[in-house]
């Protein structure tokens, strides 16, 4: 045997281990969180510098720069609102969205109340929210969807509910608020999560998850199919 | 582009290349997605340590394979064997030799996989490691050197025992 005769034997019969879909997303799941923990950091460094070279500019007393500061912040949360809304229809709700269920990943709590019980989560709701908002079990189950319990998280300034579900080694965060405009469902990706939303009329869905996004598809249609029974 | 989206453009297509070779140096699956997984979480933090131009594959497989060996001097009780030489090496895997697969892996596989897999096994890892750069990845000397942090030299004559080794136990059993 020669040096190409054993080649040949190696690269036809050695088996080989390519990464598999889970590790591929454990691996982006990682690198999310990271990146928004880097990403947090600079931000407030970033400001504090603005603040420090508008105080430099204006070379007056610091409370002046601060007066500044403020004027100018509400120039632009002005033209934030008036701007935002006309880049996406959902403004910088994706990004809070995902920022809201990283951070539950990341310092928790993923839910405050533990529960695969409906009967349990929802009433925990009760007094925390002014609205009641609808939990699914069991048929979610079925399809491989295990409700893990709820929690509630302020979103756009609101307490919201917040369902969480895990489907193999992903969790699935659903935020839900009352709405009146009915949607079909839309698929949207955001930093490397999923993100599908809907609407039945009554209620404003979005479910965040890192799993894939025919996956999550699969998890709104389970919802809703459920829900219409 | 951002470090997120290069990091994502250059490292996440080379998980197949660092999983192979993960998963042909540590004892089992779990123990070879947990050195994937700290290596590119090493990787993506110390992104800017990779050069604009430089090529990310040997960089980021050399994470990948300084962290495999950490976890195999882990798991041979010694913290202290990462940068140990061949004989140290052989001397460890006397006393603890690598597994063999499990058994309901290797019914399904065919006579000559079973036969490949196992001569390979039998190599002490840093042999192990340079053949399979070499073999399976198809990489060259020089990467395969910054890969294992070792002289070209070191890396022929490290091809050349563990080929002969090869030979010798694939002749016994009979293949080609």
């Amino acid at each position: 045997m020669n040096d190409d005769d054993l080649s040949r034997l190696l690269q036809q019969h050695a088996s080989r281990h390519p990464a598999d879909e889970r590790l591929r997303a454990a691996v982006r799941t990682q690198m999310t969180l990271q990146a928004a923990a880097q990403e947090a950091r600079p931000k407030a460094s970033a400001w504090t510098a603005w603040r420090e070279r508008l105080a430099q500019m204006t070379r007056i007393h610091p409370a002046l720069a601060g007066a500044g500061g403020l004027a100018l912040g509400v120039a632009l949360t002005l033209l934030a609102l008036l701007v935002a809304p006309r880049l996406s229809p959902d403004g910088t709700l994706p990004d809070e969205l995902v920022a809201a269920h990283v951070r539950a990943l990341q310092v928790g709590p993923l839910y405050e109340v533990a529960s695969s019980d409906r009967h349990q989560v929802k009433p925990w709701f009760q007094g925390r929210l002014d609205y009641a908002p609808t939990v699914l079990d069991g048929p979610l189950r079925e399809q491989g969807f295990a409700l893990l319990g709820g929690r509630v998280q302020a979103v756009r300034g609101q307490p919201t509910a917040v369902l969480a579900y895990q489907v193999r080694l992903h969790k699935i965060d659903l935020y839900t608020w009352p709405s009146e405009h009915g949607a079909a469902p839309e698929k949207l990706q955001h930093r490397g999560f999923n993100l599908v939303r809907w609407s039945d009329g009554a209620m404003q869905y979005w479910a965040v998850s890192d799993v894939d996004g025919a996956e999550l598809e699969r998890f709104a249609a389970a919802w809703r199919a459920a829900a219409a029974r | 582009m951002t470090d997120r989206h290069r990091f994502e453009a250059s490292v996440l297509p080379l998980l197949d290349a660092a999983h192979n070779l993960a998963r042909w140096l540590l004892r089992d699956a779990a123990a070879a997605e947990d050195a994937v997984q700290e290596a590119a979480l090493r990787a993506f933090r110390y992104f800017a340590s990779l050069r604009p131009n430089e090529d990310a594959r040997p960089w980021f497989l050399g994470i990948v394979r300084n962290a495999c060996f950490t976890a195999l001097a882990r798991e041979r009780g010694r913290a202290d064997v990462t940068l140990l030489d061949e004989d140290a090496w052989d001397h460890l895997e006397a006393q603890s030799p690598s597994p063999a697969p499990d058994p309901l892996t290797a019914l399904g596989m065919r006579r000559e996989q079973r036969l490949v897999d196992a001569a390979l096994r039998a190599l002490s890892p840093p042999m192990r490691e340079v053949i399979v750069l070499r073999e399976l990845e198809g990489l060259d000397y020089r990467d395969i050197a910054q890969i294992a942090g070792i002289p070209i030299g070191t890396v022929m004559s490290r091809l050349s025992r563990a080929r002969a080794q090869l030979k010798r136990q694939l002749s016994l059993a009979g293949l080609p």
